[in-house]
């Protein structure tokens, strides 16, 4: 059988399956995903086709995709899916395995989510909590576009809603130890 | 008084202070004393699990071991997004043991994951433990007049497997909440939809258009606010209107309030403590139509939908 063949050299699906605890065949194409989800429209491949060129085995192209980085993983497409495939767990499995195959999406928009990312968690190994106010200053700074929201800046400080300073975690020691490990764990995995 | 043990997160010491100091006093007058967990860590959001895997269970592990040094049975979080790592955190270590250890190992001088505290969101926790019937008995300054879309967003009641509560279609919970507080909950499409959640600062455009089309819903279903149970969905929807207003092209003119702030307000706590000068969308419009009860109309329109997630509720 064809289809046989193809997944015994589908590598890509077989990753996928493996990372995700999801089983991608079981997908029929129906397209409920895309209707669902709220971002589908930014995506250069919606769910539906993420799933059919995993089956094809089309790993480049899955993996350089901007879809699993515009996934905001609300899972409103598995609630609908009828063949109750974990579709945010694939996005997921996919984009680690992107970053650990370092397939660099370098589009403005992936640069700036990847970047904000980054940033987070910079930002949680140096205080152990999130810093709003130095996220988004450091966004600015490193996506170049260093006016951005500063209409709300002024309100945002103002009202208190953005506070000057972060309360930092006592055993910060103990959350870069974590940090540095989980590291470790994560080189070994792949 | 009964013990709950909480995890603030990270906004409750910023965007979220008002949801914060509400929920105290909430729990406070409903008999229930908050004991945090001691020297908790960011939950890692968004951004751990997008990265990396060992790091989204780590960041959320240590709060759940630090969580069973406090001898209660039950941990309740306020954010939506706190809630969901914890909670997957915690399914995934009590599934697979082997990677619990593995985890745990990059935590070891906090101790060892036991598994035995239960997780709800705060919203879960009010509706669940706490129950409608104590949150009427508390109320003395009916919020009858006012009329609320509940928002709901995505992480609290989705995936089903993960929060084990409520409808993920067409939640009823809230709705119940602040019914038992006089106001009237209107029939809302969109409660649901995401907010765009995390794109807020990395790719606005996302934001704008998602919260543009829930606040379009909530103003046609005749609500004068919005209420909502996430740090992160209040911010969107509020900070975030009046760029809605300009990229839609519409008005929206509706507050969101967090759903303790209206308890608050409804138990006759003292106005100035529930902290509505942090709203940007002002809300005095809106809470002026508390007691301006309309006649009621002859038969009560409920959409087939709303009838249907009700009884799937129940």
């Amino acid at each position: 059988m064809i289809t046989l063949g193809l997944q015994e050299k589908n590598t890509l699906l077989a990753e996928v399956n493996k990372r995700s605890g999801a089983n991608v065949l079981e997908c029929y194409q129906c397209g409920k995903c895309v209707s669902t989800c709220p971002v589908s429209q930014y995506m250069d491949f919606p769910p539906r086709e993420i799933m059919q060129l995993i089956k094809l085995g089309q790993k480049e192209t899955v993996y350089m995709a901007n879809s699993t980085w515009f996934c905001l993983t609300c899972s409103a497409c598995s609630g609908r899916c009828p063949r109750q495939i974990e579709i945010p767990a694939v996005m997921e499995a996919i984009r680690h395995i992107a970053i650990e195959e370092n397939y660099v999406n370098n589009t403005k928009k992936v640069k700036s989510i990847r970047k904000f990312h980054n940033i987070f968690l910079d930002m949680i190994k140096l205080y152990g909590r999130s810093y709003e106010l130095r996220l988004m200053a450091e966004h600015n700074i490193r996506t170049r576009d260093l006016f951005k929201d500063m209409n709300l800046a002024p309100v945002a400080l103002l009202k208190g809603k953005i506070p000057l300073l972060v309360k930092p975690v006592k055993s910060i020691k103990a959350i870069r130890r974590m940090f540095k490990l989980a590291d470790k764990l994560e080189k070994k995995h792949q | 008084m009964k013990k709950l043990t909480y995890f603030p997160g990270c906004s409750a010491h910023g965007t979220s202070e008002e949801f914060e100091k509400t929920v105290r006093m909430v729990m406070q007058r409903l008999g229930v004393q908050l004991e945090d967990i001691p020297d908790w860590n960011c939950c890692g959001a968004t951004s751990a699990h997008t990265m990396s895997e060992s790091l989204a269970y780590a960041l959320p592990l240590r709060n759940l071991v630090l969580a069973e040094k406090l001898d209660n049975t039950t941990m309740a979080i306020p954010c939506a997004s706190c809630y969901q790592r914890m909670k997957v955190t915690k399914i995934h270590m009590d599934e697979n043991p082997e990677l619990a250890k593995e985890i745990n190992s990059t935590i070891i001088e906090e101790g060892t994951y036991q598994g035995k505290v239960a997780i709800k969101s705060m919203l879960q926790y009010c509706y669940e433990d706490v129950g409608l019937e104590a949150i009427k008995a508390q109320v003395t300054k009916s919020l009858a007049g006012m009329k609320l879309a509940c928002y709901y967003g995505c992480l609290l009641t989705r995936p089903k497997a993960v929060t084990q509560f409520d409808s993920p279609e067409y939640p009823m919970s809230m709705d119940h909440i602040v019914e038992a507080l006089g106001a009237k909950a209107t029939d809302f499409d969109y409660k649901t939809e995401c907010c765009g959640a995390s794109f807020s600062i990395s790719n606005s455009e996302v934001v704008l258009t998602l919260t543009s089309k829930i606040l379009e819903m909530a103003k046609e279903s005749g609500a004068h606010a919005i209420v909502v149970a996430c740090p992160l969905c209040q911010s969107n929807l509020d900070m975030r209107q009046p760029g809605a207003e300009k990229h839609s092209g519409k008005k929206f003119d509706l507050p969101i309030f967090y759903f303790t702030q209206l308890m608050a307000l409804a138990f006759g706590m003292p106005e100035k403590d529930l902290m509505f000068n942090k709203n940007i969308i002002p809300v005095e419009k809106a809470l002026a139509n508390i007691g301006k009860i309309e006649p009621e109309p002859e038969k009560s329109k409920k959409t087939k939908k709303a009838v249907e997630a009700e009884s799937e509720v129940a």
